[in-house]
């Protein structure tokens, strides 16, 4: 299950970020996200790893923590997507769909014309709908 | 880097060192006791040896020299496993009492980026947490599966007061006393024994002791024994002594009593008996042992027969022992591998060390003894390390250390943490700091919170360390060490560790994370009972307007349970709740410009300037300051000005960030009134102009400036700021004294606990954008107060926010002197005399609109119209010079509004006065600002038409259109401009009157006859033709004239406005029509009547022309066709109108086609009204169908019905103003009516003055005006 997305902008700052637990974990998992920056950072910095793919934005397993994994994406533009998940088995391939279809939905997002670039996004129908591609990620799985 | 030399090395080289069992008589113990030591704490100084220099050799035959060596000193009743509980509790101290030194440090600033990041790495690992690590390490000091514990030596010590001191020495070493470790078999109980007799020298002199050394060394061997002489010193308590333990004092000896029995001599004595120890038993005994085991390993284990039965026996006793794991005992070949192991690395052949420990880990690895084969892969990762061989083998040995310690469950917890340790320590080491945090982050899962607290500082400091730096995993872990430390009830650690993250979170919006940190670190405070620091950094939060709704509350709880604990009311720089909106800071002055309300400040100085230019004295047209005039003031030239007694205003928005409403008291302004003009102060005021900022920085202090009653009065202002609310405040500040006066600040208090205060940013780069009104009025925060002077306030009693075009309303404008001066020399300037024009003082009490009604021809004449209608060109309205306003009077005027036409308006005011007695300022002026927003009502257009069958007599058609969504007018009167024109219905549509209200959206036609009564017969006017005319008959005989002021001055500027936009030069007349609101709901909603006045102005006929002409005769002929054919006698009447001679020529004709093609030439005139004539043949027919007469004959287009007789042309010679009749006959034939419009006139206009006279006028032509004769036949 996927607990918290994150979209981050380029200057680090928080553009939009939700949770899907009931708990009141919301600081433990602004923490996760916080942190995963640094890794991001470093595999953005440090491209020697992943050379065989130049424009390769899914960035993997950011930082797998006793309870979470992190996973990664970075857009052209600078933009992070970090998803914290619950499952401890999850395919790359999964993820990527992931990230593929939340990208395709942060695009629309900011495409709006009343959305300032660099401002939290408010869009209430980007939540709905990365709710319901956060919903179809666990299903997704099986089928 | 060596290994070696690393911290690991050191370390290693301290920690794994051989131990020397120390037994020790009570006696003994008790000598030492009088130096306030025991006996391990004697000794241990000089058991570190930093240059033993001994040549080494081991296994290989390749001696090696030993430089730094170290051995322990331990109890054998220390000689034991140790409880987790008691050592726990022997590391908490450590923690603890890194507290008291870290609290001064709480009380400074929490560290920036900077600081961070170039402090070198020892101060970020502070030394408590060393010996912290080291604590912990040594939780696990003789385990049974390690060997470098186990005692190498043992050191009996007896006293030279024992009796029997050599049976002692076998008492000593009885098993019964002996750690239970060597007697359950797990450590070897054949160990190097080395006896020692102390002697202490108060007890006696030295002899004793000798002999009883002598007798031991004959029974107990002549090496092993030793002389030990203590307590030589004399005095109880020597200087020397305490400098003799200065070098030792390092290694953990504190000489805490005082009482130092102990010289030099005795020290020197201890010291080489501790270098013999070691360098002649120790390291001998070690390396003797090395080789016999290295030999018996040899033989057994080595070589390939030994391998295959070593495979081949472990297989066969593998399945008994499977259950319980393997027991090793001390004489089993593994623990015999391990302890050859274990020397060699402390005799530092890491060669030999590894290969021991390589065969060991595969034969625990086959008897599954993985607490063992950890030990084992632990101590070859070390080695890997100190060999500084394979990185990745000695990781690899870790890693598999560390997880094999985990997987065994909770006995191996400890293990592991010092596993990860020595790892973290080693990858450090390796500048590896990332791996090494992680490392530490895994350890600290296994740990108590304490424990888990310290070692997650430390994974933190890595994740610092590492390059580039994390500093969000930093922060993260930070918090995480903050949190544990809370836990575990180390408050002053959990905000140390908290205040070093904040910084993280500072930079970037993860306001989230920031919040807590700060609400945590400030909470915390609170409980260690620093309140201010704890405000301080709740401070930080309280305004945080995107939490939750309970999240805010808490916050302000805290806070304000914080503010009270600290029991007094205090101040707060920039207090952010609530958050003040400097941008929209105003300030609002008045020095020779004075305004009538504060939303006058707003309009733009240029219109008021525009408005004043030709009011206000040349001096100041040209822009020169008044303040010239006085030199002392020059240097103020820029500053702005303000008098004694009235109020400065500063506008100013507060805005509530939190959803919980929050009351705000006492809101007043920060000032300064400096009385003296002297030089400093003045330059003062320039310095503090230039650098706006130091006002701030520098804070002077409130208080002086807060209670200045002498000086100056400030307004206090409470408010309750609802949940995210936004009010702009309005202060005042009212100078008593001359002075300057400084606007510094804004001060406040919240929730009556605590004052926030926040100084003014008076940005001079920014004097552009706010300098509205001008950049003479720029901001600053320095105002020049100056004497009292008089101020007029005033206002336009009920001037409407709305009103209906054409509204005409008296109202009256009200002037009050508040001051204790007389003014005079009042001029008024209105920036819209078209919507309001100023009245005379006699229609002040005059009741509206009856004083518009027509009076007696007597009054009339007694009030005459003042203001000729050029003079009223000029806006500047004086008032009469012998009006004075005296101090405290009130003056009123009146004033008439008219609203001229629809649309929004924003009608400005200036009234410019003078002072009666000499004074700084000699004039101001009194600004006021109205909007006014007037609708469309009534829609009113005439079209005039000259009259075809009448002398200067023109038909009027008005169209009244009410474009009023829900009103209805009621049409009063239509008057002309001129009583040259008489006006009245036509004499067949009496039913106009009926037409007297026109509802909403209401479009009515209604035609007048207008008669020029020329200049001269204007008196003669009678009551029938007058130039007023009543629409309405309910009004009866209210009639308003016109002719008197206010109507024609409006008239005259509608005049003026209207005739800016006309077309043509010739205008005829102008229409003023009079109407009355009468129903819907504006109407309802104000009593007083409503009066509209519109007025159309430069009217002109369709088809101007000076010569007119109409048909006169007898419109029916009874005539017998029997007999003859009808002639009929008409005449034309011709009038020349015009200023010249004119010559007519008349021609008629008899074809109708000739006819038709000069209609189509006017046609293009006259349609533009929409009067032109109707086609003829449709006339004849429709008369003749409708009278039922016989229809005799189509008559045919080209035939006329009807024949001239008379004459065909005809020419007439016209003087000005004259009349000339022309008789015409007409023949008909058959009975009908007849139109005699078949003739045409061509005038010529004969002038002298050709030039004055226009071409188009000059010559001119023009078809017959219909005129119909019914021709019956007679009955005869």
């Amino acid at each position: 299950m996927i607990v918290c997305v994150a979209v981050v902008g380029h200057q680090n700052n928080p553009l939009y970020l939700q949770s899907f637990t009931e708990a009141d974990d919301a600081l433990k998992l602004h923490h996760v996200v916080h942190c995963s920056l640094d890794v991001i950072d470093e595999r953005v910095n440090n491209p020697k790893r992943n050379a065989p793919a130049l424009n390769e934005t899914f960035l993997g397993l950011l930082y797998p923590t006793e309870n979470y994994k992190v996973y990664g994406y970075l857009t052209n533009t600078k933009v992070k997507f970090i998803m914290v998940t619950t499952d401890l088995d999850v395919k790359d391939a999964d993820a990527r769909n992931f990230f593929r279809k939340f990208h395709a939905a942060y695009v629309d997002a900011v495409s709006n014309p009343f959305h300032v670039p660099g401002k939290k996004i408010a869009s209430r129908s980007f939540g709905a709908r990365v709710s319901t591609i956060v919903k179809s990620f666990g299903s997704g799985t099986t089928a | 880097m060596d290994p070696l030399r690393s911290y690991l090395g050191r370390l290693l080289l301290e920690e794994v060192t051989p131990v020397v069992m120390v037994l020790t008589t009570p006696l003994a113990e008790a000598a030492c006791r009088k130096s306030g030591l025991s006996l391990v704490d004697m000794l241990s100084p000089f058991s570190l040896f930093k240059k033993i220099d001994v040549p080494v050799r081991t296994a290989s035959d390749q001696p090696y020299r030993l430089q730094m060596f170290k051995i322990r000193m331990v109890y054998a009743s220390d000689v034991r496993k140790q409880d987790y509980e008691a050592t726990d509790e022997r590391i908490k101290p450590i923690v603890s009492e890194a507290n008291e030194s870290a609290l001064p440090d709480l009380l400074s600033d929490p560290p920036q980026l900077e600081d961070v990041l170039s402090k070198p790495e020892a101060e970020l690992c502070p030394l408590w947490i060393r010996k912290f690590n080291r604590a912990l390490m040594r939780t696990l000091s003789f385990s049974e599966h390690e060997t470098f514990d186990h005692p190498v030596a043992c050191l009996l010590v007896v006293s030279s007061k024992d009796t029997e001191p050599i049976s002692k020495f076998v008492d000593l070493f009885n098993t019964n006393q002996l750690p239970s470790l060597l007697n359950e078999g797990v450590m070897d109980p054949q160990i190097l024994k080395h006896y020692l007799i102390l002697h202490d020298k108060q007890d006696g002199p030295q002899e004793i002791a000798i002999n009883i050394l002598a007798e031991m060394k004959s029974t107990l061997g002549l090496n092993d024994c030793k002389l030990l002489c203590i307590n030589s010193s004399t005095e109880a308590d020597g200087v020397d002594a305490e400098d003799s333990w200065l070098p030792y004092k390092s290694y953990g000896l504190h000489n805490q009593e005082g009482a130092c029995w102990l010289n030099m001599d005795d020290l020197n004595e201890i010291k080489d008996f501790m270098q013999d120890l070691a360098s002649n038993h120790i390291i001998p005994y070690m390396e003797q042992k090395i080789r016999v085991l290295n030999q018996q390993v040899a033989t057994t284990r080595k070589g390939f027969r030994n391998q295959i039965k070593n495979l081949w026996w472990r297989k066969r006793d593998d399945v008994p022992e499977a259950s319980n794991g393997p027991m090793y005992t001390f004489t089993s070949i593994e623990s015999q591998i391990r302890v050859l192991g274990d020397y060699a690395f402390m005799l530092r052949d890491y060669e030999l060390a590894l290969s021991n420990y390589r065969l060991l880990s595969t034969d625990y690895k086959l008897d599954k003894a993985w607490k063992r084969f950890a030990g084992v892969q632990e101590m070859s990762g070390l080695c890997y390390f100190m060999l500084d061989q394979s990185r990745k083998d000695a990781e690899y040995c870790m890693d598999s250390a560390f997880s094999t310690y985990l997987r065994i469950g909770s006995s191996g917890k400890r293990n592991a943490t010092r596993c990860g340790l020595w790892w973290a320590e080693m990858l450090k080491t390796k500048g590896q700091y990332r791996e090494a945090s992680s490392v530490y982050y895994r350890v600290s899962n296994e740990e108590p919170s304490l424990h888990s607290a310290v070692l997650l500082e430390q994974a933190a400091c890595c994740y610092l360390l590492s390059k580039p730096p994390m500093l969000r995993k930093y922060g993260f872990h930070l918090v995480l060490a903050g949190n544990s430390y809370y836990v575990s009830d180390q408050k002053q650690h959990a905000v140390r560790a908290y205040r070093n993250a904040l910084f993280v979170y500072k930079q970037h919006p993860w306001s989230y994370i920031n919040d807590h940190v700060h609400f945590n670190v400030g909470r915390w405070y609170g409980v260690l009972g620093i309140f201010d620091v704890a405000i301080k950094h709740l401070l930080e939060i309280i305004a945080c307007s995107h939490q939750s709704l309970t999240t805010q509350n808490m916050f302000l709880n805290d806070f304000f349970h914080f503010v009270q604990s600290m029991g007094k009311k205090f101040d707060v720089y920039k207090l952010q709740l609530p958050a003040i909106n400097m941008s929209s800071l105003r300030v609002i002055y008045e020095d020779h410009r004075t305004y009538a309300s504060d939303a006058d400040v707003n309009v733009s100085e240029s219109i008021w300037q525009e408005l004043e230019e030709e009011m206000i004295p040349s001096s100041s047209v040209v822009r020169t300051n008044w303040l010239d005039k006085s030199p002392d003031l020059r240097k103020y030239k820029d500053s702005c000005v303000c008098v004694v007694g009235e109020a400065v205003k500063v506008r100013i928005e507060l805005r509530n960030p939190l959803q919980i409403p929050v009351t705000v008291s006492c809101i007043s302004l920060i000032c300064q009134l400096s009385s003296s003009l002297d030089a400093s102060s003045a330059e003062n005021i320039v310095l503090t102009k230039d650098a706006g900022e130091d006002i701030s920085n520098t804070r002077p202090a409130i208080s002086t400036s807060e209670d200045d009653g002498n000086n100056f009065t400030v307004s206090k202002l409470d408010i309750v700021l609802g949940g995210s609310e936004t009010k702009s405040v309005q202060l005042e500040v009212t100078p008593k004294v001359e002075g300057i006066l400084k606007l510094l600040g804004i001060r406040w208090t919240l929730s009556d606990l605590l004052v926030g205060y926040q100084y003014f940013e008076f940005d001079t780069k920014r004097k552009t954008k706010k300098g509205k009104r001008g950049p003479r009025r720029s901001l600053s925060g320095n105002l020049i107060v100056i004497k009292g002077l008089p101020k007029l306030m005033g206002c336009i009693d009920h001037l409407p926010t709305n009103a209906f075009a054409g509204d005409l309303r008296l109202l009256k404008l009200n002037l009050r002197n508040h001051s204790d001066y007389a003014v005079k020399n009042i001029k008024m300037k209105f920036s819209h005399p078209r919507f309001v024009i100023p009245g005379d003082l006699s229609e002040v009490d005059l009741e509206f609109p009856q004083c518009l009604r027509k009076h007696i021809q007597s009054e009339i004449n007694t009030v005459p119209t003042k203001r000729t209608h050029e003079g009223f060109k000029g806006l500047l309205f004086a008032f009469p010079q012998d009006i004075k306003i005296q101090g405290g009077a009130t003056f009123s005027w009146p004033v008439w509004f008219h609203a001229a036409t629809p649309g929004n308006f924003s009608l400005y005011t200036s009234l410019y006065y003078e002072m009666e007695s000499p004074s700084d300022i000699t004039y101001r002026t009194l600004r006021m600002h109205y909007n006014i927003e007037v609708f469309p009502s009534l829609d009113v257009s005439f079209a005039i038409k000259m009259c075809s069958s009448k002398l200067k007599e023109y038909i009027v058609r008005m169209d009244v259109l009410n474009r009023t969504p829900s009103e209805s007018f009621g049409l009063h009167q239509l008057s002309c401009n001129d009583n040259k024109w008489a006006i009245s219905t036509l004499p067949l549509c009496d039913s106009i009157s009926s037409v007297e209200t026109v509802s909403a959206n209401q479009a009515i036609s209604s035609f007048f006859k207008i008669k020029d009564l020329g200049a001269n017969s204007c008196k003669e006017a009678e009551d029938s033709c007058r130039s007023d005319m009543l629409l309405s008959c309910e009004g009866g005989t209210e009639e308003f004239d016109v002719s008197r002021s206010p109507i024609t001055d409006f008239h005259c500027q509608e005049r003026y406005q209207q005739g800016r936009l006309a077309k043509g030069p010739c205008d005829l007349l102008d229409f003023i029509l009079i109407s009355k609101a009468v129903g819907g709901n504006y109407s309802k909603s104000k009593q007083d009547v409503q009066l509209l006045s519109h007025h159309v102005c430069h009217c002109s006929a369709l088809d101007q022309s000076p010569i007119w002409w109409f048909m006169e005769g007898p419109r029916t002929v009874t005539h017998d066709f029997s007999k003859s054919y009808c002639e009929a006698n008409i005449q034309l009447v011709i009038h020349n109108s015009g200023q010249h001679d004119t010559s007519v020529r008349i021609v008629t004709f008899d074809s109708l086609t000739d006819k038709r093609t000069t209609v189509n030439l006017q046609d293009s005139n006259s349609n533009q009204g929409g009067w032109y004539d109707v086609s003829l043949e449709n006339d004849i027919k429709a008369i003749s169908t409708a009278k039922g007469t016989h229809y005799q004959k189509q008559p045919s287009d080209s035939i006329s019905p009807y024949v001239w007789s008379s004459l065909s042309c005809a020419q007439v010679d016209l003087k000005p103003d004259t009349s000339a009749k022309v008789p015409l006959k007409a023949c008909i034939f058959m009975p009908g009516t007849y139109n005699f419009s078949n003739y045409q006139l061509h005038w010529k206009v004969h002038s002298s003055e050709v030039g004055q006279v226009d071409e188009n006028e000059r010559t001119g032509g023009g078809q017959g005006h219909p005129f119909y004769v019914t021709v019956l036949q007679d009955a005869q």
